[in-house]
């Protein structure tokens, strides 16, 4: 599935960290968010993504299927320490996304880790549609 | 996100309150300052007090402590008791960090025997306690039979396989160990999480500090704590690690499926729950016994790998460094307590999430060396300007279901602190504080400096003032070590 690359940026909130994403289409907001998860553990800039991981995640409608695919992600990197560099969303249907990370294990003495994330908070969290693009906000717990 | 304006009535001078109205089943009750207020008005924390107000079978009041700011779902600084008979567990209440809580150890050192050598004190520390984050915990070949006995038997087994001494448990609030662990109800990712982690600091807000003692309110309490002026003391501030976490988003999955079929609803879907008495709620509460007592085992483990890394850096044995635990505290944890609530007692499951337990003198659940001068409460600061020893007062038992605050607080967005920190030096910003700091990530370090957080003077000054916890010590850091 070629998607339309999205944007994300972070947001305000006194106590944990949280993204904006935008994006043309719903492939394109799941992997803007993923590589803004990614982004908050450690700077993608000198992630190589030479490795890369199949992430699936299923939930009814697009925000309980977007809170599973950035739960399945932040998996990889507190079971395996990878940290991706880009996503990429090969499948979604209504119940069901299939994706690949690319990037690798972090290295603290190569990488610039910036956070442990605890988790994906359902706090304030919102998939929604505005003027053609597709928007969601989230916000974890570090 | 801004906020809006609340309706508060100021009841007594540190004291607010927040009518009961529309869903709200109890009104809320928020301790501050009129200084610490202001700060709190344009804050959503408020709103958070109010959405805690909704869950059934809440009592009394939905409290925040002056620490209070933004969570998920609670505010942190909020606590809520609820009646086990018809109230609600909510893992939120709790957050994914389940027993995040700070220990704090004496020893025999001033801060003259170490000034010069602190460099190499941080630095082994830093090398014998690794932060859990690509890489491997302090007891590496974890096994998962081995896991759960940890699961079930919390500081006690971090005692038994060569880290710290029995009497160190009667130094924790449960002696180290939350009764009812069900190592069974833990999923197969958290335990996976949690075999990497023992003895690991982790990063975001968990620090070990060094301090020394600056300043005593109540010697007579100081005295009988062990602490005198110019002492170096360790503060270790971390939790339960990935296993806490995992088993916090595994229940919040279940609650939310839980709470239609009970038919519960609130404004914020993490405040999601489940009757106490119902399954839902009781393999909850076992789960979180469970995490808890990682939680402690970590805690452990991290105290005697500090002690190892003292003994390393100075040369020097057990006897003459003299370390040994004040007091251990949880301040993300719900618990079955028994409260007079209207003249009657009725056991409560008080959440306290972002707050800590601080029970009165004469409370038959604090250690005998201490029944005289109540609960030690241990209030991590912001890293460059100090941290507290409180200990728990009457007052907190009429009023606050025997809780006070957990720490600084933040005034400041991690984005914003970001921003403050940039052009700055670091470690040069840290040693014109007098305090020699050893970070992994320089990203978390800038988001958790000193200037994003609540001056904790004014916190602790709040709490003492309306009778809830007193002063005893105040530290200043010297060291500080974070993931």
């Amino acid at each position: 599935m070629n998607e339309e690359r999205g944007t994300f940026r972070e947001i305000e909130h006194t106590a944990d960290l949280g993204i904006e994403i935008t994006a043309a289409d719903l492939p394109g907001l799941f992997a803007a968010a993923g590589e803004g998860l990614f982004s908050l553990i450690a700077d993608p800039e000198n992630i190589d993504p030479r490795d890369q991981v199949a992430v699936s995640a299923v939930g009814a409608g697009p925000e309980e299927l977007l809170h599973a695919w950035l739960r399945e992600l932040l998996t990889q990197f507190n079971l395996d320490g990878f940290v991706g560099k880009t996503c990429v969303v090969e499948r979604l249907t209504d119940g069901r996304v299939d994706g690949v990370a690319h990037g690798e294990t972090l290295d603290l003495s190569r990488h610039r880790f910036r956070t442990e994330i605890k988790g994906v908070t359902y706090h304030d969290f919102k998939v929604w549609q505005e003027n053609g693009a597709w928007h969601a906000r989230v916000i974890f717990d570090v | 996100m801004p906020g809006e304006e609340i309706k508060l009535d100021r009841i007594e001078e540190f004291l607010w309150q927040i009518p009961k109205q529309g869903g709200m089943r109890v009104p809320g009750r928020i301790y501050a300052t009129e200084k610490l207020m202001s700060g709190l008005k344009s804050d959503n924390s408020l709103r958070q007090v109010m959405n805690v107000a909704h869950l059934p079978g809440i009592v009394g009041y939905s409290l925040a402590m002056p620490d209070i700011h933004w969570g998920y779902g609670f505010p942190i600084g909020g606590v809520a008791a609820l009646s086990i008979d018809d109230g609600v567990i909510s893992p939120g209440g709790v957050g994914y960090d389940i027993n995040c809580g700070v220990r704090l150890v004496k020893t025999s050192l001033v801060f003259e025997d170490v000034k010069d050598r602190l460099g190499s004190i941080v630095d082994a520390i830093f090398s014998l306690i690794p932060s859990g984050v690509g890489s491997e915990g302090a007891i590496p070949k974890l096994s998962k039979q081995d896991e759960k006995r940890l699961l079930r038997d919390g500081a006690g087994w971090a005692i038994k396989a060569g880290y710290g001494r029995n009497e160190d448990l009667s130094y924790m609030e449960e002696g180290g160990r939350l009764a009812g662990a069900d190592a069974d109800l833990v999923s197969d990712r958290a335990l996976e999480r949690g075999l990497k982690q023992v003895g690991t600091l982790g990063s975001g807000n968990h620090f070990l500090e060094i301090g020394r003692v600056e300043e005593i309110y109540l010697p007579q309490t100081a005295d009988a704590l062990g602490l005198f002026a110019g002492e170096i003391v360790v503060l270790i501030h971390t939790g339960s690690r990935g296993l806490g976490y995992q088993v916090c988003e595994d229940s919040l999955k279940v609650m939310s499926k839980a709470m239609a079929n009970y038919r519960i609803e609130l404004p914020d879907r993490q405040l999601a729950c489940a009757p106490i008495r119902s399954p839902e709620g009781q393999d909850y509460l076992a789960s979180m016994a469970a995490a808890a007592n990682y939680a402690w085992a970590n805690r452990q483990v991290i105290m005697s790998q500090a002690e190892k890394a003292f003994m390393q850096a100075l040369g020097i044995g057990p006897k003459e460094l003299g370390f040994s635990l004040i007091y251990d505290v949880c301040h993300n944890i719900a618990k079955i307590e028994e409260h007079v609530v209207d003249g009657k007692k009725q056991l409560l499951c008080v959440h306290r999430k972002g707050a800590t337990r601080a029970f009165a003198p004469g409370h038959p659940q604090i250690p005998a060396a201490y029944q005289d001068i109540g609960q030690p409460v241990l209030i991590p600061g912001d890293m460059g300007r100090y941290s507290y020893l409180l200990v728990g007062a009457d007052a907190a038992m009429e009023k606050t279901f025997g809780s006070t605050c957990h720490g600084a607080g933040r005034m400041m967005s991690r984005a914003q602190s970001k921003k403050q920190s940039q052009g700055i030096n670091i470690d040069q910003e840290m040693a014109r504080r007098g305090v020699v700091a050893r970070y992994r990530g320089r990203g978390t370090m800038a988001e958790e400096m000193p200037h994003a957080y609540k001056d904790v003077a004014d916190v602790v000054e709040t709490m003492d003032l309306a009778g809830i916890s007193k002063r005893v010590a105040r530290f200043r850091p010297v060291g500080v070590v974070k993931g």
